[in-house]
């Protein structure tokens, strides 16, 4: 586990997790808090309380409350209005607790009893294997990454755009252009990227999709759009708009396959349009990020090998 | 001759005495005022600038004149390096270690405690609310000590010099 989260948690969590072995801490996936409850800990999808007798004190909330926002709560309006907190290396915690509203709208997050500390990590060389299927002399192709939960798609789309920005020897770099709606892709900070997305990329950080892409568009000039989980209908609206301007845009959508999708309204009509020239469904088997199947424009199977 | 000396000695020195009293009167009333000026400044960075307290508290200390910039600047510097403590206990170690340097009081310190205990901890139109009303609330306490300064400032002054003059002409 990363310096940046040890910053973040109470002294007192600190040494409960002391006592985990150095290889159990470094899969730690998330981190668990509860007021009243014991530290839950995930690795590897598996659950475990830490020391079950100790339980996580309100003090120690407010600890941690103090140390996320640097004594200064007023700073991250937004981001509790959210529910969420990104935090320097770009691992995220998420809160939850006593709703504050203000006519209807989540005003305020106030005793805040429980926080996720997700642990992000990036791998680099995640996309090195679907690179080749997605440029094609040189022009990236617009791409509908399919995938249920927790299968890696932002991490493969974090570092599709890292390796399109840095260039490979089969093409030069390429303007990127993210629109990261839940900074997950590239985890900002203060709109500084924490994670390596490479040197032409621009972020637009916690921007809601449609806006931010055409924002991107007329501000950017990318040659790549990357954005995640679409599926709003004026979302469709704006990855026309960016096809119409010549911009390849790369976005996921949760699903298992391409019928779970074309199920959809939005996504039916823009797969019917010939809007995206690849489709790639990731699965779970053998490990993590696995490419299952590919499809072309015509919606036709493509028989591909992925290069190890 | 030494006479002559001695009594000039006794009235110099009393005079300075009551001088020195008169000035306290006047460095509160200002210390006030500043205080004042300082907090405006907190709350336009927290509220229109959103910048953590820190950060904040460091700015004035840097800018501001005058004694009461300590208070800001140890409080900055306690919430940057005492990790474990909250942000009250941060605010208050920094007025407890830092307060004898000023000409302030009890009163202003009470207000400045109790704003410590809301400080950063929520959003910004709450915070603004809270620094308004210690705004608010060190007005009213100036208005007294510029009330207390016409009154004894003068006073002060004479009472040394002649309190002085009783004494060397009780002593010649």
């Amino acid at each position: 586990m990363t310096e940046d989260v040890y910053l973040i948690l109470p002294d007192t969590v600190r040494n409960r997790l002391a006592k985990m072995s150095s290889s159990e801490i470094h899969r730690i996936e998330e981190i668990r808090l509860r007021i009243g409850l014991p530290v839950e800990v995930v690795i590897e999808n598996r659950s475990f309380f830490l020391d079950e007798g100790q339980r996580f004190g309100k003090e120690e909330a407010t600890i941690l409350m103090n140390r996320l926002s640097m004594h200064s709560l007023y700073t991250l309006e937004e981001e509790i209005r959210r529910g969420y907190i990104t935090i320097k290396g770009g691992h995220r915690v998420g809160i939850a607790g006593k709703v504050v509203l203000d006519r209807g709208n989540v005003k305020h997050i106030r005793d805040v009893a429980s926080f996720n500390i997700r642990i992000a990590r990036q791998i680099l060389g995640a996309a090195n294997g679907v690179l080749p299927l997605l440029v094609e002399k040189g022009q990236v192709k617009s791409t509908l990454i399919i995938s249920p939960p927790q299968c890696g798609k932002t991490t493969l789309i974090r570092d599709i755009a890292r390796q399109l920005s840095y260039g490979t020897k089969g093409f030069p770099g390429k303007k990127v252009s993210i629109v990261d709606e839940r900074s997950e892709i590239a985890g900002c900070v203060n709109g500084i990227p924490q994670k390596d997305v490479g040197p032409r990329t621009d972020v637009m950080d916690g921007c809601p999709k449609a806006e931010g892409m055409m924002m991107m568009i007329r501000s950017m000039s990318p040659d790549v759009i990357i954005t995640d989980e679409m599926g709003r209908p004026e979302d469709s609206y704006a990855i026309e708009e960016a096809i119409h301007a010549g911009i390849a845009v790369i976005t996921t959508v949760h699903g298992k396959n391409l019928k779970d999708v074309m199920r959809r309204p939005v996504l039916s009509r823009l797969a019917q349009s010939g809007v995206f020239q690849r489709y790639l469904i990731l699965g779970r088997q053998p490990r993590v990020g696995t490419i299952t199947f590919m499809y072309d424009e015509n919606l036709a199977e493509c028989r591909f090998r992925v290069a190890k | 001759m030494i006479k002559l000396i001695g009594a000039i000695f006794i009235i110099l020195s009393s005079s300075l005495i009551g001088m020195k009293v008169a000035s306290y009167y006047v460095l509160r009333s200002t210390q006030l005022r500043q205080l004042q000026v300082a907090l405006q400044w907190l709350e336009t960075q927290i509220v229109y600038g959103s910048t953590p307290l820190h950060v904040a508290l460091n700015h004035i200390a840097v800018r501001m004149n005058g004694d009461v910039r300590y208070l800001f600047a140890a409080a900055a510097d306690a919430l940057t390096h005492l990790k474990e403590a909250s942000t009250r206990e941060c605010w208050e170690s920094a007025i407890e270690k830092e307060w004898h340097k000023t000409a302030l009081r009890k009163p202003e310190k009470e207000v400045l405690l109790q704003l410590g205990q809301v400080l950063g901890q929520s959003n910004r139109e709450d915070q603004q609310k809270h620094i308004r009303l210690a705004l608010m609330n060190l007005k009213s306490e100036e208005d007294v000590a510029r009330a207390q300064q016409q009154k004894y400032e003068k006073m002060c002054r004479s009472l040394g010099l002649l309190g002085g003059l009783l004494v060397v002409i009780l002593l010649y």
